[in-house]
C-alpha cells in the first residue's frame, strides 16, 4: 500500500501548518517587507528583526530592552522568492520549551499580485500553538502595509508598538 | 467598492454548514487526505470534493502532496482579514473590555485562595 509518513497531529495542530496570503504587490517590495527591520516591525505588534540576511547567517528578533521573540538562521536566502528561516521562540517559557522550527517563505508572482506562502514545519507533537498562531495577524497586517500604507489597529496588532518609545 | 471585494468568495465559501464543518475538522486535526474528510461526512466522495475545491478557491484551504496522498490543511488567514476589516471595527472595544472583566472575575478566587 501507500507508504506515506505517518503525521504526528495533536491537540489540534499539524507539525505543519500553511498559511497563505495574496497581495497586490511586486516579489521586491514583499521581501524588503519581510526582512527590513523597521517595516517588519509596523506589521509584527512592534517586532523587530535584525539580521544580514546571508546563507547560514544568524537573525533575532525582539524589541530592544523590552523581550526577545525569536532567533535563528538563514538557512537558505534566495531574495525575492524564497527564505528558510530555523526559529527558537523565546518570549516565554512555555513556548522555549517548543525548541527550534523551521519556516519557509515562499514568494510566487501571480498576475499584479504576489502569493506569499509561509510553512512553519518541524514542529514537535502537541506543540503550543502560540509559537505558530500568531502568522495569520502578521500576513494580514503585512498585506494591510503593502496594499494601502496603512498600519492595522487592532489591540494585538498595536502589542509592541511604541514600546521602545519614552 | 471598499477593496474587500477579494474577501466575497471567502463569505461565500463560509455561508454552508458542510464547508464549515469541514474547517472544523480541518482545526481539529490539520493536514488530512479527501478520504479522512470523507469518513467525517454523510456525503458522497465527489460532495466532498466540490466542497473542498470551493473552499480552495476562497483560500481557505491549501493542499499539498505528500507522496501519493495530497494532504488538506486550513488557511485561517482569510478569516483573520475578515477580523480585521470587519469584526474588529465593530466589535472589539467592548469584547476587550468583556474579556477583561473575564479574566478579573476567574482569577479572583485563586488570588483569594493562595492569600
Amino acid at each position: 500500500m501507500s507508504n506515506e509518513e505517518p503525521y504526528a497531529v495533536v491537540d489540534g495542530a499539524a507539525a505543519m501548518t500553511v498559511f497563505e496570503i495574496y497581495i497586490k504587490t511586486t516579489p521586491e517590495r514583499l521581501w524588503e517587507a519581510i526582512t527590513d527591520r523597521e517595516t517588519r516591525a509596523r506589521y509584527s505588534f512592534g517586532v523587530e528583526i535584525r539580521s544580514d540576511w546571508t546563507a547560514g547567517s544568524a537573525y533575532e528578533s525582539g524589541v530592544p530592552g523590552v523581550i526577545e521573540i525569536a532567533a535563528g538562521e538563514n538557512v537558505e536566502v534566495d531574495p525575492p522568492h524564497r527564505l528558510v528561516q530555523t526559529m527558537t521562540a523565546l518570549w516565554s517559557d512555555d513556548v522555549k520549551a517548543v525548541g527550534e522550527s523551521r519556516v519557509i517563505w515562499e514568494i510566487e508572482p501571480v498576475g499584479s499580485s504576489c502569493r506569499l506562502r509561509v510553512t512553519h514545519d518541524g514542529l514537535p507533537e502537541g506543540a503550543n500553538s502560540e509559537v505558530y498562531g500568531g502568522w495569520p495577524m502578521i500576513l494580514s497586517g503585512l498585506k494591510t502595509l503593502l496594499e494601502t500604507g496603512e498600519l492595522l489597529d487592532t489591540p494585538g496588532s498595536l502589542r509592541y508598538a511604541g514600546a521602545t518609545e519614552g | 467598492m471598499d477593496g474587500s471585494e477579494e474577501l466575497d468568495g471567502v463569505f461565500r465559501a463560509l455561508a454552508d454548514p458542510t464547508r464549515r464543518k469541514l474547517l472544523d475538522e480541518l482545526f481539529a486535526r490539520d493536514g488530512r487526505t479527501l478520504g479522512e474528510l470523507e469518513s467525517e461526512l454523510p456525503m458522497t466522495r465527489f460532495g466532498v470534493m466540490k466542497h473542498l475545491r470551493i473552499l480552495e478557491e476562497a483560500g481557505l484551504i491549501t493542499t499539498r502532496r505528500q507522496g501519493r496522498s495530497k494532504l488538506h490543511f486550513l488557511n485561517p488567514v482569510p478569516i483573520r482579514l475578515i477580523h480585521d476589516r470587519w469584526v474588529s471595527k465593530y466589535a472589539e472595544p467592548w469584547a476587550a473590555g468583556l474579556s477583561g472583566l473575564k479574566s478579573e472575575l476567574e482569577t479572583e478566587p485563586a488570588e483569594e485562595e493562595s492569600a
